[in-house]
Parts: structure tokens; C-alpha cells; sequence
């Protein structure tokens, strides 16, 4: 009997503890554990900023370089004769770069080739590289636009080589100068017969 | 003899030997204000109460009032950290010089705060700081802005200062409605200190609001806890002053709820117990005043008869031995009938509490000497005493002989001889000091079974031996004598065989002499 009942006070006595227990992680826990600024985690907060880049897309043109974290780079590069290419394009200054046609982007042809010529000294300086070889010949780059928007060009390069980036290089370059939202596929046809084909997928949203 | 009634002492039960819890039983006083009483209980419970509510409340208000503050900040800062990109303008490659003044005007124009702000381009790092790279940014922070392309934030607490940082990537249009990412990403950092210091008022203002709660619940909690207690305070009075023999306490019953309940059974059962405990006494009574009547009706008749048996006794050698023997039987059993009301007549004295003690200070030793002497067996040499001299005490010399007669005779007829009276002081438990008288013999002992009720009236040790010389009331006697001096006496058997009777005396310090 009695040991029964000390068992009883014993066993109340438990339970008095675990409610005590209880009741101060109850109220002790939001008092004490969140209290002041705590860290967060990353919240989004919508989309990107838009910026000002100065671009005039009758007089210049975009190019893709490879950036330090291995994502693709857009520089602006005006459109003029440089030392390395010939001077069957328009001097600056000119009225028209091409008389035959509507005032447009550059021709494709001149800008993968501005884009195959490297990096300029501002880009470098910036820390963009480029991931294609360098070209000798410069007569060789032809591009066609297919009746469904396609885009094929023919490089003085082998294709079969290149890696990612420089395909991306090429893919972007060739699509944004052929169309403002770069959406079209490019296919690349190398001198080595091989042939790449891809989209840019640069814009916001779109994967990649 | 004149009989004084002694004032009311409670009885004690009959064995004293059995257990030392004399009258001195310890009554427990208890301090008001116990550990885990019911006050203390009862105010544990009302300030938890009071502590969960207030607490959760302000915790739960605090929390509320902490988020959206800092989400106001937060959702400031990020939109005007986007305004200010959006009006900026770069010219792609982003160049390392003049990047550092852009970044100071964005600086300068933050909201709610000024900010540092830190650009990643390619490879160039710039800031409007001193250091061109944050330690705030986290990699996380970075990872959302370069490769989800997100303008997003984080509040990241470093070394005890909170900082909002916001990761923000920009695109410029191709199109009139297709962006490219330009690849910089601009990066504000803000301290947090002003967000920081109202979050802290807060939180004083939250545990301040909870304290005042707190004390005002001790009110309603002393108020209640007083309205049990007394109660049980009154009842516990009342149960105590029962306890101790006033049996018309009665408690007054306030209000109609359990506790008035219980005040109500308690006298209900109080008034029962005083009408039951009154009727038996009131038996008992009757019970004694007759015992006592019949032995004083008795007395006077035996008186007669103990003169005509001893006139007989003497003239009992000239008649014929039958006769004779007759007579001497009729005078023995004449004579046992005397003293038996004699004990009758004393009993009943301390029955009636009509038994008085005349104390005088004496000599234990030479007290003792002079029953023996007085009884013959002074010179006996079946008793041996060790008394040692000049230990004095007061003690009620005719109640103090019939002891030590009562049990050397006891020891005589029942124990076998030596019978040893030892007598000394020593120090009680308490510490007071007791004169120890000890009557032991070599006999048989006393029967286990027949310890508890030695002292018992008219009890009979050895059951096939109902005719003893004595009355059966004398070990009785012995123990009303020594309760009457606040003594104690106790029988048990020696280790080697023999019964022993232990008398212990208080002696009064004041009255010790030597």
C-alpha cells in the first residue's frame, strides 16, 4: 500500500516535471531563440534590373565572349574597318556600309569574323577570353537564311573540335546579329564537314 | 485523606514499558509558509498561467511586429536598390575605370539607408567602399544572382551585425521586347543597425508589457490562495484543539462551497464524537464509582471479620487440627480478601484521579533500605542491593515504598532468588536527568506472551497457577505510582535467565541536590 503511494507521488511528481518542462519551451522558445535579426535565406525578389547598354543596332554589333565564371559575356562593338579584316566594308562615318540593302545590322559574315579575330583590348582588360581558335582566313565565312528562319554558316574552322562555349560563342553571336530576340537556330558547318546546330538561349526565362 | 482532584492530565495508556512515547509526544508546529504548500502552490500555478499568456502573446506580437518591420525595410530596399540599377547605364565591355564613381552615386542615394555597393564583372571587382570584394556576400547570394539570374536578397547577421544584402544582375534590351544579361551583377549592402535597434525596443517592450501581467496576477492569486487557506487553517485548528481533548470545538461555516462543506461534516461528525465520548464516560464513571462503592462497602464488614479471625487464629492450637486448619484457612483467605480491597480501594483512587502525590525530597537509597527493613528482608539473604549514598530526589515516600515493595515481593513469589535492587542516575535520552531503580531475579522470566499485559489488572502470568498469594493488582498499582511521578517502568528478561523490572524517575533538576 504504501510503497504503492510513493510510487504515486513519485510518478506525479514526473509528470509535474514534464509539464514544467514543457511549458518553458513553450514560452522560452520564441522569447529567447527569436530574439534580434536572425539570418535569412536567399529570397528571391524578382527579376533582374534592366540597364541602359547603349546599344544602336544599325551601328553596332553584339558579340559573346567566354567571362571568367564560364558563362557567355555580350560586348558591344561598333561596326568599322579594323586593321585585321578588309576594306570592302564602309569606312566610319560612311552613310551606308551597304547601298544594295536596307540600313540593317552589320552583315553576319563581318561580325563572325569580328568575333573569330578575338577579344579587343577593352574586353581582355574586362577578363573576357574566348574560346576559339584563331582564324587565318578571313574570305571564308559564308551565312544563309533558309525560308524558315534557319541559319546556316560556313566557318573556316573545324567544327567537330570546338567545345561548348565555342559553339555557344558562334550560336549567339550569328543569332542575335540575324534577329533582335536571337532566337533562331544556327547550324554551324565547319571545314571539317561536321555541322552543330543549337539556339542561343541567353534571355531571361529561356532555359540555359 | 483528603483528595484533591488533580487537574485534568490525560492517561496514558496501560504498558508504559512498550514504547517510550510518554506525554512528552513532539506536537509538530509547522511554519505558515511551507515549501510546496498550497499557497506556494497555488500562486506556481497562477503566475505559470499568467507567464504562458503573457508570454505567447508577446512573443507572438514581438515575432508579427518584428517581421513586418523588417520586411518593410527589406522590400525598401531592394526596390529602390532596382530603381537606382535601372537608371544607370554601362557600356559593355564594362570598363575597370569610372565603374567606381557610378557606384558611389548608387551609394549615396540608398533607401532606407546608404549602402555599400559592390559590382562583379568578368573580372573586375569594384566597390564604392574601401574593400573592392564583400566578406558579407554569401556564396548562395552570388550563386542566385549569376546563375538563376534573380534579384534577390539576404539577411546575413556577421559578427553580431545584422546586414541586408541584395545580389541584383542586370539585362539590357536587344529588342523591344527581348533582353540579354550583360553579365555585371550589382551587389548592396546595408547594416541593419537602426532595424536592429527598433527590433530590440520591441522585444523590451514585449518583456516589459509581460512583467506588469505577472504582478498583477499575483493579486487574484493571493486572493484565492487566502480564501482556501484559511479555511483549512481554521480546520486544522479546530481538528488540533479536538485532538487535544476539547471536543466542543466547532468551526464557523462561511459561504456554501466544498470547503463550507467540509467545515459543516466536521462539526456535524465533532458533535457525534462529543456525545458518543461523553456517553462512554459517563459509563465509565458509573463503572468505577461502583467499584469503589463496593470496596468501601467491604472495608467496614472485613474489618470485623479480620478481628474475629485473629482471635481465632490464636485460640486456633486448642481446637481439633480439622478445625483448626479450617479456622487458619478461613483467616489467610480473610486476610488476602483485605489487602485485594485495599487494592481495590487504591485503584480506584487513581481511577477517580482522586490519587495525590506529597512529594518530599529524600534519600533514594536509605528509602529503599527502609522498605526492606520494614517488609524483613533487610537481612534476607536472598536479596542483594547496590545503593549508593547521596542520591536524593522528591518522590512521594508511601507511593515510592509500595513500588519497591510491590516488585521485591513480585521477584520473591514469581522470579527465584538472588532478586537484585540496583539503584543510579543516568542521563535520558533528552537529556534530563533519571533516577533507574532495577528489581531483577534469577527465575524463569516472564513469558513472551505475557509481556504486553504484565501490568495489565488481575492478569496471571503463569495461567495454571490462578491462586497466588497476592491480589493481582499489585504490578497495576506499581504502575499508577510511577506515572503519578512522570515516571516510566518497563519489565523484560535478562540475557542469562530472570526477569528484570526497569523504574525510571525524571529527577528535577532545580530539586537534584546532593
Amino acid at each position: 500500500m504504501r510503497r504503492g503511494g510513493r510510487r504515486g507521488v513519485a510518478r506525479r511528481r514526473t509528470r509535474w516535471r514534464g509539464l514544467a518542462t514543457a511549458v518553458v519551451a513553450a514560452v522560452g522558445g520564441p522569447l529567447v531563440g527569436g530574439c534580434g535579426i536572425q539570418d535569412s535565406d536567399v529570397i528571391e525578389a524578382g527579376g533582374p534590373a534592366t540597364v541602359e547598354a547603349f546599344l544602336n543596332r544599325d551601328a553596332d554589333m553584339l558579340l559573346f565572349f567566354r567571362s571568367p565564371d564560364g558563362g557567355l559575356s555580350p560586348v558591344v562593338r561598333e561596326v568599322r574597318p579594323s586593321a585585321g579584316f578588309g576594306d570592302e566594308y564602309i569606312e566610319p562615318g560612311a552613310v551606308a556600309r551597304d547601298p544594295s540593302g536596307p540600313a540593317g545590322p552589320a552583315p553576319t559574315e563581318k561580325v563572325v569574323l569580328a568575333l573569330l579575330s578575338g577579344p579587343g583590348e577593352a574586353d581582355r582588360a574586362a577578363g573576357l577570353t574566348t574560346a576559339l581558335p584563331a582564324v587565318r582566313e578571313k574570305e571564308a565565312v559564308q551565312v544563309e537564311v533558309a525560308s524558315d528562319g534557319g541559319i546556316t554558316a560556313r566557318l573556316p574552322l573545324a567544327v567537330q573540335d570546338l567545345d561548348a562555349t565555342a559553339v555557344r560563342q558562334l550560336t549567339c553571336t550569328i543569332a542575335y546579329n540575324q534577329a533582335k530576340d536571337g532566337r533562331g537556330v544556327v547550324t554551324l558547318r565547319g571545314q571539317d564537314g561536321a555541322q552543330r546546330s543549337g539556339s542561343c538561349g541567353l534571355a531571361p526565362g529561356a532555359s540555359g | 485523606m483528603i483528595t484533591v482532584p488533580r487537574p485534568g492530565r490525560p492517561r496514558d495508556g496501560g504498558n508504559e514499558g512498550a514504547d517510550g512515547a510518554g506525554p512528552a509526544a513532539p506536537t509538530r508546529r509547522r511554519s505558515r509558509v511551507r515549501a510546496f504548500g498550497l499557497r506556494t502552490r497555488m500562486l506556481a500555478a497562477f503566475l505559470l498561467v499568467a507567464a504562458v499568456s503573457a508570454g505567447t502573446t508577446s512573443a507572438l506580437t514581438y515575432r508579427e511586429a518584428r517581421n513586418a518591420l523588417l520586411k518593410t525595410a527589406q522590400d525598401m530596399a531592394v526596390s529602390t536598390f532596382r530603381d537606382q540599377v535601372e537608371r544607370t547605364g554601362w557600356r559593355l565591355p564594362v570598363e575597370e575605370e569610372g565603374i567606381e564613381e557610378i557606384l558611389r552615386d548608387l551609394a549615396r542615394t540608398g533607401k532606407p539607408r546608404p549602402w555599400v555597393v559592390f559590382a562583379e564583372y568578368g573580372s573586375i571587382r569594384a566597390s564604392s567602399g574601401e574593400n573592392p570584394v564583400s566578406s558579407v556576400i554569401t556564396p548562395e547570394l552570388r550563386r542566385a544572382a549569376t546563375a538563376d539570374r534573380y534579384g534577390s536578397f539576404e539577411r546575413v547577421v556577421k559578427d553580431g551585425v545584422p546586414y541586408l544584402t541584395i545580389g541584383m544582375p542586370t539585362v539590357f534590351k536587344t529588342g523591344p521586347d527581348s533582353t540579354l544579361p550583360t553579365g555585371l551583377v550589382l551587389y548592396a549592402v546595408m547594416r541593419m543597425t537602426d532595424e536592429q535597434i527598433n527590433v530590440d525596443a520591441l522585444l523590451i517592450a514585449a518583456r516589459n508589457g509581460a512583467l506588469p501581467g505577472l504582478a498583477v496576477a499575483l493579486v487574484p492569486a493571493l486572493l484565492a490562495a487566502r480564501s482556501v487557506l484559511r479555511p483549512v487553517r481554521e480546520l486544522r485548528r479546530a481538528a488540533r484543539s479536538m485532538g487535544s481533548g476539547r471536543l466542543d470545538t466547532r468551526i464557523p461555516v462561511r459561504g456554501r462551497d466544498e470547503l463550507a462543506d467540509l467545515a459543516d461534516t466536521f462539526n456535524e461528525s465533532a458533535g457525534q464524537l462529543e456525545r458518543s465520548v461523553g456517553e462512554l464516560r459517563d459509563a465509565e464513571a458509573r463503572a468505577r464509582r461502583f467499584a469503589s462503592d463496593v470496596s468501601h462497602e467491604l472495608r467496614t464488614p472485613l474489618a470485623g471479620m479480620l478481628a474475629v479471625t485473629e482471635v481465632l487464629d490464636e485460640d486456633a492450637d486448642r481446637l481439633d487440627a480439622d478445625t483448626a486448619q479450617a479456622v487458619r484457612l478461613v483467616s489467610a483467605e480473610t486476610g488476602k480478601l483485605a489487602v485485594l480491597v485495599e487494592d481495590l480501594m487504591e485503584i480506584s483512587r487513581f481511577d477517580a484521579r482522586a490519587a495525590e502525590l506529597n512529594s518530599d525530597e529524600i534519600d533514594v537509597a536509605e528509602a529503599i533500605r527502609k522498605t526492606l527493613q520494614a517488609r524483613h528482608w533487610a537481612d534476607d539473604d536472598r536479596i542483594r542491593t547496590e545503593l549508593p549514598p547521596d542520591i536524593r530526589a522528591r518522590l512521594d515516600p508511601r507511593r515510592f515504598d509500595v513500588v519497591i515493595a510491590n516488585l521485591v515481593g513480585n521477584a520473591l513469589r514469581h522470579g527465584g532468588a538472588p532478586v537484585t535492587v540496583l539503584l543510579r542516575t543516568e542521563a535520558s535520552s533528552s537529556g534530563t536527568l533519571v533516577l533507574v531503580v532495577e528489581v531483577a531475579d534469577r527465575g524463569p522470566g516472564i513469558p513472551a506472551a505475557a509481556l504486553p499485559h504484565i501490568f495489565d489488572r488481575f492478569y496471571k502470568a503463569d495461567a495454571a497457577r490462578t491462586r497466588s498469594p497476592g491480589s493481582g493488582l499489585g504490578l497495576a498499582i506499581t504502575l499508577e505510582n510511577v506515572n503519578l511521578h512522570d515516571g516510566t517502568i518497563r519489565a523484560g528478561n535478562l540475557p542469562g535467565g530472570g526477569a528484570v523490572f526497569t523504574v525510571e524517575i525524571p529527577l528535577r533538576a532545580e530539586e537534584a541536590g546532593r
